[in-house]
């Protein structure tokens, strides 16, 4: 797979045509239409129906339960007034006058009961008869009895009162279903035939919550028995008995999570769903119809014939979560789900636009991982043999999110699938967090980019050997000859198991409480652990030469062509002395490059947060000020080894050296630095516990000066230097008060002084302008 | 142009060591087909995929074209046909689609693909059907589709892997006919078989492997000097009993 026959493939849209043929295959096949299409228009207008009658059901068939919904009042008489506007029903279902209602309408009442609740005390009523108002039990003294003895059947309510917390307070942290906010009664006169009470009620329920809904709902019922028991009695001429107002107020989440978490839950089974038979009928199948030898009997790299399977693949699976999210998003609306599942306002038309980027992005995801599952199998029946379990094994962790207390936490950001499933279930309910959705985005396709390379050596490798046993050691089988640079694959693998542990342990440690200094100590080993160690053990392990790979060859690097790592320095007809020339030269183009970079990092820091982004909060500021205490009480050198020197080192050696001489492998040196640059920046964003989004530009501006200067010079060692100036500048700075900083720059407002930026801007145009014209020559002879 | 030297491959089956190609020689001129014979299990089929680079040898080299597969793996496979006995075809293509989606594969220019499509079209009577779904073709369409993606790239070598197994004496015919195109056409053929009647029709020289080693080499006047026997047939029928083995495999082999 020489690069030269690679760009064959790409030109001239072959790649696309490759593409092409695999979506037309896929597309063509009734089997991935119905998956594609009927299923989302079955799906989800039954599931609505499941869920409305589960809705329904809550708020209106719970007869068998013994539910007794809370009702809050002010104080006790305005207990005594709602027991007895109740009260009124319980007679009339006693006289019989509508006994199909009380077939169907539990009845109540005012029972004495004691809250334990922790603020709302509970009235001691003694119920609806006793209530000044009240004629009832004058009436029907015979009837207080059966009012009383209840049947434990049924639904009932409990009349508390508010004390030492308002009724609003109670109904919002669910104290209470429904809160009665006022209450008045009047006598009505009936004329020669005396008169009767009426009661106006004012109640508030909260909105999208099930079980306040339901007890709403029960009052409301209640209150029309009532209305209609009178209007039997006395023929309808009189206004009704009771009459209420009721306002919905802010809805409670906590309850509601667990349903809104069935959403996301069933759109990814169903992206999941519609990726399946794809990824079967192009590997599985293709073997299964004899085209399979053909294919890979031509020259076309595997990885392309891969990669066009895996856009094939990828796509179908979009459109089906497209066509899911669709037909998701008409369902609730139409069926106003939307609104008792996710709160007032349904599934916004934003949640969607959020949500279909993550069900891309896991399409990307699982999509490679079928690939790779299927990539082995021989036929349709073996590939489905390895899906199921992966499906289920899957299943298990995904049907955690349903619970209600499942937190989106930091660490679950990492775990697949989970921290897809919970990061859309927060989007739907409006209350994503930056950090756990920054690490569920990246990891993801971290994930996504290591399967598909695990598929691509599974998918090449299974063809190549007769049986099947030798397909896994292929993957991490040693080679057998020694290699310049490190193979991009084994980057994305590498990352891609680097990554978690990496996330965890400055997670971890950013969360223990230690004192600074060891965490310094302790950042400082993780990082030598991830980036230096471990980096030149995979090295080791592969065969890669360390002296182009981490471009150890000395000051200048080596100076024979690119990769070849042969030469020691001092090219063949280079002098000694213009050589010694260069590498002074270069040191200035360093020194001049790290004098200025970090003024221009800060300054970009500041004219972010000048425009908001990344914002410092003040909590973290106090943080900040409290560390810089902390920091002050630490020598220097002991900063400088942990943040300055052991991160130049160690980042360089990954970054500049295994990173930067993956891509440099497969793509343009320029490019290359670009790519490498990206990986740098987005790996600092991760801050401790604090994902600082921010400091994603200057990190990879300087990444991208630190690449430069590796590929120029061939050598780690400048861009450590570089590297370890620049962090040691920018933590020495932090040791002074913005008073000290401010009367220097001769700056209030905390930015440099426009000279200071221009004086930096030359300095590093300066630098770049020196490394890049003392090894231009080299830079030649290194590119043919 | 193929040559062959030295083959030798071993696969581990459950600790035990086979030998499926001990040390292989041959070479394929051009405009000449070589008929690679031998009963089931002889390491015809590893000798064909080592010959494609697919399989890596033990030791020993190919060479096609000049040029050797260890040297460029890749690049080699443009100079290769292959066409086996299981080459199936795309349902959901048609077979335009299907033809031009190999010439991609093989990197070959559209415009020259489109050309060389018509005329595969007209040699082998696939014009008809060109824009038909290939999964609607009956056996015999679909066999005549598999010959033309065979040679979609013009290459100089073919390789034939029990290309008639499974036909009727239609389908065979299609085949012989095909072999003798390419003859005309001055390439290499390298026929996989053990159907020796076919092969003693169309091959110009044979090999006959047994238990992957080459045991007889040349052409057919060649083999019935070294034989003493008139028929492939009664060559092998010596061979097999020469082994020990004779008894048991007789009955299976054709």
């Amino acid at each position: 797979m020489q690069p030269s026959s690679i760009a064959s493939y790409m030109a001239n849209g072959r790649l696309g045509r490759l593409c092409l043929k695999e979506l037309r295959e896929s597309l063509r096949d009734r089997r991935t239409l119905i998956t594609l299409i009927l299923m989302p228009i079955l799906v989800y207008p039954l599931l609505s129906m499941a869920m409305q009658r589960l809705i329904v059901g809550t708020a209106s068939g719970l007869n068998a339960d013994k539910t007794e919904y809370i009702i809050g009042v002010k104080d006790e008489q305005a207990g005594s007034l709602v027991a007895s506007a109740l009260g009124e029903t319980a007679l009339a279902i006693r006289q019989g006058v509508r006994h199909s209602i009380e077939i169907r309408r539990p009845m109540l009442t005012s029972s004495v009961t004691k809250k334990t609740a922790t603020k709302a005390t509970v009235a001691e009523n003694t119920g609806g008869n006793n209530a000044p108002q009240s004629d009832t039990a004058d009436r029907n003294p015979e009837v207080r009895e059966n009012a009383s003895a209840i049947d434990p059947q049924t639904a009932g309510f409990n009349i508390v009162v508010a004390e030492g917390i308002s009724l609003q307070q109670a109904l919002d942290e669910g104290q209470v279903d429904v809160a009665v906010l006022q209450v008045r009664s009047e006598s009505v006169s009936l004329g020669r035939n005396g008169t009767y009470p009426a009661y106006q009620l004012e109640l508030s329920f909260r909105d999208a919550d099930l079980r306040s809904e339901a007890a709403m709902l029960e009052f409301r019922k209640a209150m029309e028995l009532v209305n209609d028991t009178q209007s039997l009695q006395f023929r309808g001429a009189l206004p009704p008995a009771v009459r209420m107002i009721s306002t919905a107020t802010g809805r409670k989440v906590d309850a509601m999570a667990s349903l809104a978490g069935i959403l996301p839950l069933i759109l990814i089974l169903m992206t999941i769903t519609g990726a399946v038979y794809p990824a079967i009928d192009l590997t599985a199948g293709e073997r299964e119809r004899g085209t399979m030898e053909a294919m890979i009997a031509t020259p076309a790299p595997r990885f392309l014939l891969l990669l066009s399977k895996y856009v094939a693949v990828v796509t179908v699976a979009v459109l089906t979560a497209l066509a899911n999210l669709l037909a998701c998003w008409i369902t609730l609306s139409i069926g106003g789900l939307g609104r008792a599942l996710l709160g007032e306002k349904g599934l916004s038309l934003l949640a969607i636009v959020q949500i279909l980027p993550l069900l891309v992005i896991f399409a990307a995801f699982f999509s490679a991982i079928l690939l790779a599952m299927c990539s082995f199998a021989r036929s349709f029946k073996e590939a489905q043999a390895y899906l199921i379990p992966v499906m289920l094994v899957s299943l298990a962790p995904a049907l955690l999110t349903l619970m209600p207390n499942i937190e989106f936490s930091t660490l679950l950001g990492i775990v697949p699938l989970v921290n897809i499933l919970l990061l859309s279930r927060d989007i739907m309910t409006g209350s994503p967090q930056a950090l756990p959705a920054f690490a569920a985005v990246f990891s993801t396709l971290l994930y996504a980019a290591a399967a598909l390379v695990v598929a691509s050596r599974l998918f090449g490798a299974e063809s190549a050997t007769a049986g099947s046993q030798e397909t896994w050691s292929d993957l991490v089988r040693r080679p057998k000859r020694m290699k310049e640079l490190p193979d991009l694959g084994d980057l994305a693998v590498y990352l891609a198991l680097m990554f978690p542990v990496f996330f965890i342990l400055t997670n971890l440690f950013g969360q223990i409480d230690l004192s600074i200094a060891s965490k310094l100590w302790i950042n400082a080993g993780i990082l030598l652990v991830l980036f230096l160690i471990a980096p030149a053990l995979v090295a080791q392990y592969r065969r890669l030469n360390p002296r182009s790979t981490f471009l150890l060859g000395g000051w200048l690097g080596d100076s024979g062509p690119m990769g070849s790592g042969e030469l020691a320095s001092g090219a063949p007809g280079v002098s000694h002395g213009a050589g010694l020339f260069r590498g002074l030269g270069v040191l200035c183009g360093v020194c001049l490059l790290a004098s200025g970079l970090w003024v221009i990092a800060f300054e970009v820091l500041k004219v972010l947060s000048d425009f908001g982004f990344g914002a410092i909060s003040i909590d973290r500021t106090e943080a900040l000020e409290e560390a810089k205490v902390q920091f002050a009480s630490i020598p220097f050198w002991m900063i400088f080894v942990t943040s300055a020197l052991v991160p130049a080192l160690a980042e360089e050696f990954f970054f500049r050296g295994y990173v930067l001489s993956a891509f440099r492998n497969r793509i343009a040196p320029l490019r290359a630095v670009l790519y490498s640059a990206l990986i740098f920046g987005l790996f600092h964003v991760i801050n401790g516990s604090v994902l600082s989004l921010e400091r994603f530009f200057p990190t990879t501006l300087l990444g991208l000066a630190l690449g430069f200067v590796a590929i120029r010079t061939h050598s780690l060692w400048p861009g450590v230097l570089l590297h370890a100036i620049h962090n040691g500048l920018l933590f020495w700075l932090t040791r002074f008060s913005e008073k000290e900083l401010s009367e220097w720059f001769g700056s209030t407002n905390q930015h440099f002084p426009p000279i200071w930026i221009l004086a930096s801007l030359a300095s590093v145009a300066c630098g770049i302008g020196l490394v890049y014209f003392l090894t231009r020559q080299r830079f030649h002879e290194n590119a043919t | 142009m193929i040559v062959v030297s030295e083959l030798r491959k071993q696969f581990s089956v459950r600790g035990n060591t086979l030998v499926a190609v001990n040390g292989v020689s041959f070479a394929v001129g051009n405009s000449e087909v070589y008929g690679l014979l031998g009963p089931n299990g002889a390491g015809k089929t590893t000798t064909l995929r080592m010959v494609m680079g697919l399989t890596e040898p033990d030791s020993g080299w190919v060479e096609i074209g000049g040029t050797r597969t260890d040297t460029d793996a890749t690049g080699i496979r443009h100079q290769l046909g292959l066409i086996s006995t299981n080459d199936g075809v795309y349902p959901w293509l048609s077979v335009r689609e299907m033809l031009m989606y190999f010439a991609d594969l093989y990197a070959v220019e559209p415009q020259i693909a489109e050309s060389r499509l018509a005329e595969l079209a007209e040699l082998l009577a696939i014009g008809s059907f060109l824009d038909q779904r290939c999964s609607t073709l009956s056996t015999g369409q679909k066999q005549r589709v598999t010959l033309a993606r065979g040679l979609m790239h013009d290459p100089p070598v073919m390789l034939l892997d029990e290309p008639t197994r499974g036909l009727d004496v239609v389908g065979s015919q299609t085949v012989f006919q095909f072999i003798e195109l390419l003859k005309a056409r001055g390439k290499s053929v390298l026929l996989s078989t053990h159907r020796l009647d076919e092969a003693e029709r169309v091959c110009d020289r044979f090999g006959l492997l047994h238990h992957g080693t080459m045991r007889y080499e040349g052409t057919l006047g060649d083999l019935r000097e070294q034989t003493g026997k008139t028929h492939l047939v009664d060559m092998f029928i010596e061979l097999i009993r020469e082994d020990r083995v004779g008894q048991a495999t007789l009955g299976k082999s054709d």
